[in-house]
């Protein structure tokens, strides 16, 4: 499978929201799956490129601490931060 | 997400609950001292049975995965413990004619504060980095404010109850006090947010317990209490709260029919 870095990235950045989401418990991840999918149609690897659904649904649930959420992220992509793209992901889920 | 008319139901059937156990309890009464401490203390029975069985549920959905998994075992500890308690209060009462305070049904209702306070640091410690230190210090000076009344009502007495009676009854708000702090750094925390409910209950339960403590301490002391004094409504409208939030975080964590979990190269491989 030849994969361009777009698509590694996003990998990545599925997988770091979902092992955050996991380690808070299955279903805080399933809840988050099922909003994403009900109110956005979109699914967990989408977000990479629409960080604004993944900040609604986080606010939605968790309220003012959604920012905590988004810390564990940000540390799960340690590695990656210095590329930008991931660094914009970042900076969009905060907001 | 629940909406809003989900909501409102759940806040009508909570005041209904709230309504019928109050009113229950101040109707029976007037049937005489006895009737009020048979039905107060069935009511105890259901109540904390039904905090049981929700904690089961509200577990068995976690399966202890995650944080909040390991903090729902724990508040099964807290369920069991109080139901442990108050069937043991129960047996006394009615069954040996003892009285029940104090007694070691004491012993499982102190046991369920340090569970009702590690669920709520396991709970919340996914969230520790939005924890400030302002936080901690402004809801502790409100807990410390709230034991005022007790402490003062404890070293300024001269009751007949024993030494034992006296020192359990202060311990009671002492503990409601420390789970005061996390129950309100978890409103401020999940503000404007769907488990925010949970909280606010929870916080409301526990402000019930500390005024019910702080009034079965003083009642004591003054000899004037009994089971089914309307003070004991305030700690069965608690287990309501309590009931009420679990069953809230039930229903925003419902198992999921059917989402698909869409892997990201589902779409590469159907290229």
């Amino acid at each position: 499978m030849n994969l361009d870095k777009e698509q590694l990235r996003k990998a990545l950045v599925s997988l770091s929201i979902e092992r955050t989401l996991l380690k808070m418990g299955e279903p805080v991840y399933e809840k988050v799956i099922k909003q994403l999918s009900r109110e956005y149609h979109c699914y967990l690897p989408d977000c990479y490129e629409h960080p604004e659904y993944l900040n609604n649904v986080l606010k939605t649930v968790f309220g003012n601490s959604y920012i905590s959420i988004v810390e564990a992220i940000k540390k799960e992509l340690d590695g990656q931060l210095m590329e930008q793209p991931i660094e914009i992901f970042i900076r969009a889920i905060s907001e | 997400m629940q909406n809003n008319f989900e909501k409102l139901q759940e806040q009508k059937s909570l005041f209904l609950c709230l309504l019928i156990s109050g009113l229950g309890i101040l109707v029976a009464t007037f049937f005489g001292k006895e009737v009020v401490k048979m039905v107060t203390d069935f009511t105890y029975i259901i109540v904390s049975g039904m905090l049981v069985v929700l904690s089961i549920i509200i577990s068995a959905r976690f399966r202890s995965t995650g944080n909040h998994g390991k903090a729902w075992l724990l508040f099964f500890g807290i369920a069991i413990s109080w139901f442990i308690a108050e069937t043991t209060w129960v047996v006394y009462e009615l069954i040996y004619n003892q009285n029940p305070f104090p007694s070691s049904a004491d012993a499982f209702y102190l046991l369920g504060y340090p569970f009702l306070f590690l669920f709520s640091t396991q709970y919340l410690k996914p969230f520790k980095k939005s924890i400030s230190k302002k936080m901690i210090i402004s809801t502790s000076i409100i807990a410390v404010s709230v034991l005022i009344p007790n402490l003062y009502m404890t070293l300024d007495n001269n009751s007949s109850e024993s030494k034992l009676a006296i020192t359990l009854g202060a311990i009671y708000p002492v503990a409601d006090a420390i789970v005061l702090i996390p129950a309100m750094i978890g409103i401020v925390l999940f503000f404007r947010g769907e488990v925010n409910f949970l909280w606010t209950l929870l916080l409301i339960g526990i402000l019930f317990e500390v005024i019910a403590d702080t009034g079965f301490q003083y009642f004591t002391l003054d000899n004037s209490y009994y089971t089914g004094h309307p003070i004991d409504i305030l700690f069965i409208w608690s287990y309501i709260m309590f009931s009420f939030g679990i069953y809230s975080h039930t229903q925003i964590f419902k198992k999921v029919k059917s989402v698909k979990h869409k892997n990201l190269f589902d779409s590469k491989l159907e290229n």
